[in-house]
């Protein structure tokens, strides 16, 4: 009876229904559209980041760093076997770990940095992200590949080992430029270290926000778990930028959401409060008849939970066109990637229904406790 | 039945007291049909809604049947109100989203959807509502809203109806119609306490009283 008395009410008074309906709709499109950009937007960040290369370096903690930046490479070394170590931990902030080694050499009256790359683990599993050297293959700097004049498919003797250059390297304004890339193992052979590194490259996610701490502590303390006897350093600029533009992000939306949340909350009370207002005699003759409050609460608060579980559903499905649909024009590396987040519909079908119901509830406990006496005198 | 003892009833407001009853005593038998007259103002509304449990008065007691009304919690006085008592009113106060026989049904004492389906059909067919049954207040007379008003009253069937005005918005030939239904509810044994400002319900009436400035006059 309840159910009925609902849905005939609805249908009565559609433009209260439709208003109600709109805002809450309105309310969870945004927290949906929000959601499923920023979860875009977070890989985004970490695709970025990633592409920028590289951004922690772990060492072996003996490591001189006046000697560190001054050549780029640490002249201690450390057994390759400890990147091993890195397979343990699951929940890591360490992402495609990759053993290198790296030494200065004297080739044709020039210095030039060797430097062995290992093949790239990841105990997430995510796809690797350094190139992987065959062995007997080299890539070649640009400034050694220019000032040479070496070219692609050549072949070049490096401290006495025959290798074939696959790659020239495009220009990157670093010490990349003299560098000569191979593999790892190779590397270790010809520059008489086996079993070495020097360094071991990593990407820090950045996920963790500046209210959880300086990513850097962490970092060094889940270090100090796995690795001891290293230390690791951070590129912070990469890290400083791409963390104040995240989160100036969600700053943004924190302000906003609540906005939202006020003016939609401010918006749903007061349409349930002139619902309220226009069914006083219908409260009035069902309290005079025999029904109880809690009728009437049922009958308030049943219609707001339809307002939000309806809303909820529209809501979803709007808030995830738009960010499919204009999502995909703002974050365009991971464009592809943006795809409804079914978690933000059960979240939409809790919490939306919740809130209306929230929201009405001033005016429905108005309702079930209004004087039927005072009505029907009036 | 119905005993009122020094009943009183004092409205406070910003705009100054109101001694709408004054230590009014009242009591009514089975299967009386109590008029009430008196003009606008005079407490008529007052003496039935305090009668109907919905009123507490300011002091004095109420006892319908040997129990104090309201001395019951709020709950239970609404059950009661349900199961013994059904109300008419002159502004009918139908669900206007409600058609016909929902509004009928809507009344709180009936249990059983069968039983209760079977009894609002009978009525319905007893006030000619049989062909209006589908239809909303908005499609009715005022008449035929007034007999739906009626049959939700009557459809629990309760010892005592109370009537505020039933006929106060109706043409003639309708309030004799409402008067007529109410009067053979009269004769199979109801209660009826019947509030009015004209004549019309007198050759209906075992009893005729007047209220005048809150006071009871025979």
């Amino acid at each position: 009876m309840i159910f009925n008395l609902i849905e005939k009410e609805i249908k009565f008074r559609k433009l209260n229904f439709i208003l109600a309906l709109s805002a809450m709709s309105f309310a969870v499109a945004f927290f949906v559209f929000f959601f499923t950009s920023n979860e875009a937007s977070k890989r985004e960040t970490i695709r970025l980041t990633r592409d920028m290369g590289f951004n922690l370096r772990i060492i072996p903690k003996e490591t001189d760093m006046n000697k560190f930046w001054t050549t780029g490479y640490s002249e201690y070394t450390m057994p390759e076997d400890y990147v091993d170590r890195f397979w343990k931990f699951k929940d890591f902030s360490y992402a495609h770990i990759t053993a290198t080694l790296q030494k200065e050499i004297i080739w044709h009256n020039k210095e030039i940095i060797l430097t062995g790359i290992a093949p790239e683990i990841d105990p997430a599993g995510r796809t690797a992200m350094a190139f992987r050297i065959e062995p007997g293959q080299v890539y070649i700097g640009y400034e050694l590949a220019k000032e040479f004049k070496v070219h692609q498919e050549e072949t070049i003797d490096i401290l006495g080992k025959q290798f074939t250059i696959v790659k020239i390297l495009s220009e990157s304004g670093s010490t990349d430029d003299i560098r000569v890339y191979g593999a790892l193992s190779e590397f270790q052979e010809i520059l008489d270290m086996k079993g070495q590194i020097n360094e071991i490259m990593a990407l820090n996610c950045l996920c963790i926000s500046p209210e959880e701490g300086d990513p850097l502590v962490m970092l060094r303390e889940q270090l100090d778990q796995v690795l001891p006897e290293a230390k690791v350093v951070m590129n912070t600029t990469i890290a400083n930028v791409r963390e104040k533009q995240r989160y100036m992000l969600e700053e943004y939306f924190a302000v906003i959401s609540a906005c939202v949340v006020v003016l939609i909350a401010i918006w749903i009370g007061a349409l349930a409060m002139i619902n309220t207002k226009e069914r006083e005699q219908e409260i009035g003759i069902l309290r005079a008849i025999g029904h109880r409050s809690s009728k009437i609460l049922g009958i308030f608060l049943g219609k707001a939970l339809i307002i939000g579980f309806v809303s909820a559903i529209l809501g979803y499905l709007l808030g995830s066109f738009l960010a499919v649909k204009f999502g995909s024009a703002i974050f365009k590396i991971t464009a592809s990637s943006i795809k409804p987040m079914y978690s933000l519909f059960a979240w939409s079908i809790i919490v939306a229904p919740s809130f209306s119901a929230l929201s009405s509830f001033i005016p429905t406990i108005i309702a079930a406790i209004k004087d039927p006496a005072v009505i029907i005198k009036k | 039945m119905i005993y009122l003892e020094n009943v009183s009833k004092i409205f406070e407001s910003p705009r100054g007291r109101v001694e709408a009853l004054k230590k009014v005593n009242f009591h009514a038998e089975k299967g009386e049909f109590v008029v009430m007259k008196g003009p606008s103002g005079s407490g008529k509304t007052t003496w039935l809604l305090s009668i109907g449990g919905m009123l507490q008065p300011t002091s004095g007691i109420i006892r319908m049947d040997g129990k104090n009304i309201y001395s019951m919690k709020e709950n239970e006085r609404t059950k009661f109100r349900a199961s013994y008592i059904g109300f008419v009113f002159q502004l009918f106060y139908l669900i206007p989203y409600a058609n016909v026989l929902e509004n009928i049904l809507l009344s709180g004492g009936l249990s059983g959807d069968a039983k209760k389906q079977e009894r609002a059909l009978e009525l319905a067919d007893n006030l000619g509502l049989m062909e209006r049954l589908m239809h909303t207040p908005s499609e009715l007379s005022t008449g035929e809203c007034q007999r739906v008003a009626l049959a939700r009253a009557l459809v629990h069937q309760p010892k005592l109806l109370l009537a505020d005005e039933p006929t106060g918005n109706l043409d003639f030939e309708n309030s004799l119609e409402v008067l007529k239904i109410i009067g053979h509810y009269h004769q199979q044994g109801g209660t009826v306490l019947f509030v009015t400002h004209t004549n019309i319900a007198d050759s209906f009436a075992s009893r005729t009283l007047h209220l005048k400035n809150g006071e009871i006059r025979e």
